[in-house]
């Protein structure tokens, strides 16, 4: 009877894990495709904001003092930033073939990409938001240019407005996005 | 079946608190030694590293204001210096070493690479405790430098805002103690 109760507490605290994996792994993208890109650019910024940072951060930070306050409101309840930036020379250093395993998780379950937002910068942004329900659990930008590349994947609760304010931020480029009120477009067409 | 419950709880904290407990090894000196190695560069002896930390406080004293007087409240700091001398290598190579070197108790916050200037930032934060372990190695054509601070939580605040600008504010901060 113990060796059943034990056996049975292990299997829900595994399936209770693995849930908890797949769920982080869905939202966070995998850009490790584009690490080639480096030997080619003259330029390559890399940011990585786990989620233990996060916790340290969101731990370490005070209330009273107003740096800190900023930045805890600003991460509040992230779980991850990560940024991918490759700069290049002479055009067509990087193919279209480079982005699609990033592309191909943008159009995985929960993904939409929002329509109608403008960028003050030069060459083609993407938006992307993940959602669990009416919930967002993770933001991707695309920037592409004919010689800048970069990836911007925020993973937790987000929506425009804070990646506009975490713009030039924590490693986020800045973006120049403008329109925080966009409208949904789904994968799915 | 408390027993079991209790263990299982114990269990899952030493799970989850294992990225925090990693061993501290000298990590600071086996950079240093693998830029020298990578690179076949020496770094510069400092006679007065050891009381480079007590040098902190009378040094901020000293600088009016600005970033630098807030990062040097930390404390503690080791500092080496590379000068004049060649540093060329495949950056990627060097980047993939230096990553797998410091996997195990660092996290890497940001890594920037130029081509054109020939530069490297690498930026690494560990947990120590209310603070953070800090370190940040900066390589460029002739010149490098390895940084280890241990920042306050506003400290790292401001770090994490600018993570560029912070880091390099610490590596000029250290060169500016080391001089004087």
């Amino acid at each position: 009877m113990k060796s059943l109760f034990k056996t049975y507490i292990i299997s829900l605290l595994l399936i209770i894990t693995t849930a908890f994996v797949v769920k982080a792994q869905d939202t966070r993208i995998q850009m490790s495709s584009l690490d080639h890109l480096a030997a080619k650019a003259s330029e390559t910024v890399d940011v990585n904001v786990d989620e233990r940072l996060m916790k340290l951060a969101a731990r370490l930070f005070s209330d009273k003092d107003e740096d800190e306050r900023e930045i805890k409101k600003l991460i509040e309840g992230l779980k991850g930033i990560y940024v991918k930036s490759f700069e290049f020379e002479t055009e067509g250093q990087y193919l279209a073939a480079d982005l699609e395993p990033i592309r191909a998780q943008l159009r995985g379950a929960g993904w939409t990409r929002l329509v109608n937002v403008v960028s003050k910068k030069e060459g083609n942004v993407e938006v992307y938001l993940q959602f669990a329900g009416e919930m967002v659990n993770g933001l991707a930008v695309l920037h592409t240019d004919d010689k800048e590349l970069t990836v911007v994947n925020i993973v937790g609760p987000v929506n425009l407005d804070k990646l506009a304010q975490l713009e030039g931020q924590m490693g986020i480029p800045d973006l120049g996005i403008e329109s925080p009120k966009a409208k949904k477009k789904t994968n799915e067409q | 079946m408390k027993r079991i419950a209790t263990k299982i709880f114990i269990a899952l904290l030493l799970f989850a608190s294992v990225p925090f407990v990693q061993a501290k090894g000298d990590d600071f000196n086996s950079v240093v030694k693998m830029i020298e190695d990578f690179y076949r560069v020496k770094h510069v002896g400092i006679p007065f590293l050891a009381k480079a930390g007590m040098k902190v406080a009378t040094t901020a004293a000293r600088i009016k204001g600005g970033t630098a007087r807030r990062l040097a409240e930390a404390g503690s700091i080791k500092l080496a210096v590379f000068e004049n001398q060649e540093f060329n290598g495949d950056f990627s190579r060097f980047r993939g070493s230096l990553n797998q070197a410091l996997n195990v108790s660092w996290m890497p916050l940001i890594q920037t690479l130029s081509v054109a200037s020939k530069e490297q930032t690498y930026i690494f934060l560990r947990n120590a405790g209310d603070k953070t372990d800090v370190l940040v190695i900066t390589i460029d054509e002739r010149d490098a430098t390895v940084v280890q601070v241990t920042l306050s939580a506003k400290n790292l605040a401001l770090l994490l805002k600018d993570p560029e600008g912070t880091g390099k504010a610490i590596t000029d901060e250290a060169t500016l103690i080391d001089q004087e």
